[in-house]
């Protein structure tokens, strides 16, 4: 029977022989190889038998030369099925509508949940969201991707310390983590205020505490400048009678501020040719469907005349429910750029280095610090660059606590 | 030549325990019952209807008779023969 197993998929026929002794039609078609079964003899002259799809050619050409009339009935099988599927439009729009119906909604982002945070900070989420294009019912392709969003999130809300933005299928998930201010580390219980850093002193709040040092004075660092430790004169300890001369001081948590002088030293160098590159603006873009590692262009066509151009490709995946397609949707923005090339002169390198060294200073010791003053102390042009040794004073707080040891 | 081998055959069948109906090209006719017929080995069919099978051997005829027949197979020296069976009938040429 192994013969005419899997006819159900290839497809059969039933065939039936008129004429006279109908069999022997069969039996002809045996000697020629070609396997028939389920032979009945309907009459006299009329013999059925069912014969493959793909014997019936062959069937034909036996049936040439001879006085037998064959019909063919019974249509079975698997590309008998299609042909009849394929026949009724209807159902086949149907099909293909509800497919695209569902690829439509697969790549709709229909959830957008916040976790981890308070509620106020969840509107802010949600309203910054909306502005980057991600609410309910947009398409997923055309957003950023989660760690773009992420990083924009960071940046806009001041009051996230950290978020993880995730898409799972049609919705995002948002987890997000609430700065805590956290109070100043300050030292408890008595402390001094010495020096981080060697300067002169330019000026001094102190609000606790015994001054150590006076305005212009140089200090080292560790030097105290404030101290916690206040003596008392005489006269007030003769008014706490009884008390010994060794606690005749109080211990107290000093604070203050004082602003010094201090000096860098730094290094840069320039150069005096520089090149860049700047968009000016004209884009085009252009959409393709990747599949299988091949492009197919959707939409823009052809290449801008543009001179110089800066791509920037982002894909999307599309998904189809949960699964991914091995499709995915390209976009690709092409930019014109032109190169500019400049030649400064050494002065405009100087004075771009120095500003160059301004501004890491500033970074370094933060927005409070304030520069003074710069000298170069040194300058030599080598290999189209120009070094620069400057000097720079700033005047900044040099506060550090420390606190007391009590030796107990 | 052919006589020599036809003289063989039955020789080699009987002492060696060879199966005769390769040695011989004879009809195979295994029967399950009253249900099934087949035949292998057999050359050529010559008459079928409801009631009727007669194939043709190298030694005459193998007549078959009951009711009901159905052809479940037909291949080129087979046939599996689905009904009910009466008689199974060798007729020699």
């Amino acid at each position: 029977m192994k013969h005419i197993q899997g006819s159900s998929l290839t497809g059969y026929v039933t065939v039936f022989v008129k004429g006279i002794q109908p069999e022997l039609f069969f039996q002809r078609c045996s000697e020629q190889d070609i396997i028939v079964w389920n032979v009945e003899k309907k009459s006299e002259n009329v013999c059925s038998g069912n014969v493959k799809l793909q014997d019936i050619s062959r069937v034909k050409h036996i049936k040439r030369g001879t006085d037998y009339k064959l019909s063919f009935k019974n249509k079975r099988g698997f590309p008998f099925m299609m042909k009849k599927f394929t026949r009724k439009k209807e159902i086949l729009v149907g099909l293909l509508l509800s497919i695209l119906l569902i690829f439509f909604l697969s790549n709709i982002i229909w959830e957008i949940k916040i976790t981890g945070v308070p509620k106020d900070i969840e509107e802010k989420i949600s309203e910054q969201l909306t502005q980057y294009g991600v609410h309910q019912g947009t398409w997923s392709f055309t957003l950023d991707s989660p760690s773009e969003i992420q990083q924009n999130l960071i940046n806009d809300i001041p009051e996230l310390l950290w978020v993880g933005v995730q898409q799972k299928g049609t919705s995002f998930l948002l987890e997000g983590v609430e700065k805590t201010i956290v109070e100043e580390d300050e030292v408890e219980g008595p402390r001094n205020l010495v020096a981080t850093k060697k300067g002169v002193i330019e000026n001094m709040y102190v609000s606790k505490g015994l001054p150590q040092v006076q305005v212009n004075d140089y200090v080292e660092p560790g030097d105290v400048l404030v101290s916690g430790k206040i003596q008392f004169t005489n006269d007030e300890q003769t008014d706490d009678d009884g008390e010994e001369e060794d606690e005749a001081y109080e211990l107290i948590a000093a604070e203050g501020e004082v602003i010094a002088r201090t000096w860098y030293e730094t290094e840069v160098t320039v150069p005096l040719k520089t090149n860049y590159e700047q968009l000016t603006g004209d884009s085009e873009t252009k959409y393709h469907l990747k599949m299988l590692g091949a492009e197919f262009p959707v939409w823009g066509f052809g290449n801008p005349e543009y001179k110089d151009i800066h791509r920037e490709r982002h894909e999307k995946d599309l998904y189809f429910f949960k699964w991914k397609l091995p499709i995915t949707f390209m976009e690709t923005i092409l930019s014109e750029k032109t190169y500019h090339e400049a030649e400064r002169s050494k002065e405009e390198a100087i004075d771009v280095g120095i500003k160059q060294a301004k501004n890491e200073l500033q970074l370094r010791l933060g927005p409070e610090a304030e520069i003074i003053s710069e000298n170069i102390l040194q300058e030599t042009t080598e290999n189209g660059k120009v070094k620069l040794i400057l000097y720079m004073a700033v005047e900044e707080n040099i506060v550090k606590y420390e606190p007391i040891d009590q030796g107990d | 030549m052919k006589k020599w081998q036809q003289r063989i055959g039955p020789w080699l069948s009987k002492y060696f325990s060879l199966p005769s109906d390769v040695m011989m090209e004879l009809p195979r006719v295994t029967m399950i019952g009253q249900l099934h017929v087949y035949i292998e080995n057999h050359q050529g069919l010559t008459v079928y209807s409801d009631t009727e099978l007669k194939l043709k051997s190298n030694k005459g005829y193998i007549q078959i008779s009951g009711s009901s027949f159905v052809l479940k197979m037909m291949l080129p020296e087979e046939i599996l023969l689905e009904g009910n069976i009466e008689e199974v009938k060798f007729i020699p040429e």
